[in-house]
């Protein structure tokens, strides 16, 4: 489940729903920047995590925030800090940023 | 642009040491203006020939289109640690005497600086390829966005290419 700063409309049921919640402090915190956090109104988005990789992360993110989905596409990934290939493992806790293509300079 | 220095070195030059700030090291991310001639000076070394700095400044026009300025942001941690790497690359790669990236983020006003790189080296190709090689890369791959605040004030965050398509591979 993805949360965002501000407070969300209650998905419909499904069967993941059904499963128990992660443990306490299972989460991720993901850093948006620049026009990710634009689209998505927020600097960052609050996710459940049961541990998975880059990918997974990807497609969960993208089910519950599709409007961000074009740049996502084009994004990396940086986790602890340095950008991270899709099958990297990511545990609970770890500090993960979307890095939308760069305009520097 | 070049400039004649007088020889020393970056390390042991009180100016510079001072004009950059008590504690800076060669890749900075900064909140403020760029002091271009600073930069140039914290790369004189004795052995130096060639001294180039860069500066890209914010352009008041782009394809007829007033620009009123931009604001830069940056993954912070990420984007000092992969100046750093450039940089050690660049020593390297180009053989250089000194080597300083400066990188302004929050509002640049046109006509101001938002970027300096600053290369010395025995010989000017090897410091001004140096130069070019570092803007490529990091226009490329350091996670800095620059948003765009045209005339009537629509701003506009600029994502152009693809962060997947080998990003932090050598190229």
């Amino acid at each position: 489940m993805v949360q965002t700063d501000k407070p969300s409309m209650p998905s419909d049921p499904t069967p993941f729903d059904r499963l128990p919640p992660p443990p306490a402090g299972q989460r991720l915190v993901v850093t948006l920047f620049a026009g990710m956090a634009e689209i998505v109104g927020s600097r960052h988005l609050e996710i459940d995590w049961n541990g998975g990789t880059v990918a997974d992360l990807r497609r969960e993110i993208l089910a519950a925030r599709p409007a961000i989905g074009p740049l996502l596409t084009r994004s990396a990934v940086a986790v602890a800090g340095r950008y991270a290939a899709d099958d990297r493992s990511i545990a609970a806790g770890t500090d993960v940023a979307l890095i939308p293509p760069v305009s520097g300079g | 642009m070049s400039a004649p220095l007088s020889p020393g070195s970056s390390e042991g030059n009180p100016t510079v040491a001072s004009a950059l700030a008590a504690g800076a090291g060669p890749c900075r991310l900064v909140h403020g203006p760029i002091d271009g001639a600073a930069v140039l000076a914290a790369v004189s070394a004795a052995d130096a020939g060639g001294n180039v700095l860069f500066l890209g400044s914010t352009r008041g026009v782009t394809d007829g289109v007033t620009t009123l300025g931009l604001d830069y942001e940056a993954h912070e941690p990420l984007a000092l640690a992969m100046l750093e790497d450039l940089r050690s690359a660049a020593m390297t790669r180009f053989a250089l005497c000194g080597c300083v990236i400066v990188h302004r983020l929050g509002r640049v006003a046109v006509g101001e600086a938002s970027i300096a790189i600053a290369a010395s080296a025995p010989h000017r190709k090897e410091a001004f390829a140096a130069a070019e090689w570092l803007l490529e890369r990091l226009k490329a791959e350091v996670p800095i966005w620059k948003c765009e605040e045209d005339g009537a004030g629509v701003r506009n965050w600029l994502h152009p290419g693809d962060m997947r398509s080998g990003v932090g591979e050598e190229r």
